[in-house]
């Protein structure tokens, strides 16, 4: 019994000779992402079918709940002034709960992918690193580093380049610990299984032995654990963090 | 099939990431903010037209009342103008009849007076003649002799002023 916990796969490859990002891969990532694309786009689309002002439906109830909150939760935590802010911070809470979830469907969920969350993490830098500088202007913000005293100069660029890092990792490190369990527990109950019913005698045995009948049911326990709580808390923490960055950063 | 490895950077899809991401904030904006936001926005300003509607009919409201009101107190002030001028009005009627009865019975009061006075002067004229007549009838029968008309005429004055004296 051999287990395999790898990466993403790579459904094809388009040989370019462009020199350090290399061929262009056609990862399991990618796919995924654009599945969870389009989820969240139909799924944004049908909320706002038939839209009224009076007299509502359920789902239009659901659609205003959603954008409500995601008002309150910008504007509460940034200020009026970022009110510009919240398709984004949605659009990544979005992407980041579907893609943790997705995982529930046996699909590989782009989130297990550190690539990801990096891009996230960095776009998310380049927006504190933007707000930095509009707040307090270019030399304001490398004098920044040199504060309160030259020497910890090393430690602020160091602190700042933690920012991204510590994010991106966070999430990814909490998504592929579930992905990582999850390949374990199948693992170990198909192995479990087919001790079990390999006792069986004769074909039957051999037969039966093949089906991992108790992977069915035990791992829908964990997954409460690592699909559900941790997909949502982790998407919170990141559009939480991503908020209060951006907020702390436009105080200079 | 070739996998990556379980913890690594690849370049394309870490570029391929941050362009959907933006794709995502674009059509989660169009698709979910934009129409959801402006059903917002027109039910706010449905409620503040209603808002702004039940205003301007409650200064109406306040308006017509005070309007009542002043009515009311004009036409209290009117009658009780009204009634001040009835009263005055007939306070003066009252005193004009009770001066005009006044007047009226003095004058019949006066009348009265005056025409007692000549029925007095009158009858006592009357009486002179009657009693000085019949005085001298008697006397001519009694002492059968002229008196003389000086003397008798004294006479009948004398005895009228103790008639008239007595009665």
């Amino acid at each position: 019994m051999e287990l395999d916990i790898s990466g993403a796969k790579i459904l094809l490859r388009i040989p370019t000779n462009i020199p350090i990002l290399g061929d262009i891969l056609l990862t399991e990532t990618i796919v995924m992402s654009w599945v969870v694309m389009a989820l969240i786009t139909g799924l944004c689309i049908w909320l706002t079918r038939d839209l009224k002002v009076e007299g509502i439906t359920k789902r239009q109830a659901v659609a205003e709940m959603i954008v409500e909150t995601a008002n309150h939760f910008v504007v509460g935590n940034m200020g009026e002034k970022f009110r510009h802010f919240i398709p984004f911070v949605a659009a990544l809470f979005a992407t980041s709960v579907v893609s943790n979830l997705i995982s529930l469907t046996g699909l590989r969920s782009p989130t297990a992918d550190l690539s990801t969350e990096a891009a996230w993490a960095v776009v998310v830098f380049t927006i504190i690193t933007a707000q930095k500088i509009k707040a307090s202007g270019v030399g304001g913000y490398f004098k920044g580093f040199t504060q309160p005293i030259p020497v910890l100069t090393p430690f602020n660029i160091l602190s700042e380049l933690a920012t991204p890092i510590s994010m991106a990792c966070r999430h990814f490190g909490n998504i592929l610990s579930g992905v990582v369990i999850n390949a374990l527990l199948y693992g170990a109950l198909a192995a479990a299984s087919a001790k079990l019913f390999g006792l069986l005698p004769g074909v039957v045995g051999d037969v039966l032995s093949q089906i991992p009948f108790l992977s069915v049911g035990i791992p829908a326990i964990l997954s409460v654990y690592f699909d559900w709580f941790s997909g949502f808390m982790q998407a919170f923490i990141f559009c939480m963090l991503t908020v209060m960055y951006i907020s702390n950063a436009s105080e200079g | 099939m070739e996998v990556q490895g379980l913890v690594g950077l690849a370049p394309w899809t870490f570029i391929a990431t941050i362009a959907n991401l933006f794709i995502q904030v674009y059509l989660i904006k169009r698709f979910l903010f934009k129409p959801i936001n402006e059903v917002l926005e027109k039910r706010k300003a449905k409620a503040d037209a209603e808002i702004k509607d039940a205003e301007t009919a409650k200064q109406e409201a306040i308006a017509v009342k005070a309007e009542y009101e002043q009515n009311m107190q004009e036409a209290k002030a009117k009658a009780n103008e009204i009634l001040a001028n009835a009263q005055k009005t007939a306070t003066l009627q009252s005193e004009e009849i009770l001066r005009e009865a006044n007047a009226q019975a003095m004058a019949i009061k006066g009348k009265a007076e005056s025409d007692i006075a000549q029925e007095k002067r009158k009858a006592v004229n009357e009486l002179k003649t009657e009693i000085g007549e019949m005085a001298m009838e008697i006397a001519e029968r009694v002492i059968e002799r002229e008196i003389s008309e000086e003397d008798h005429k004294k006479l009948i004055d004398e005895y009228i002023a103790n008639v008239g004296d007595a009665s």
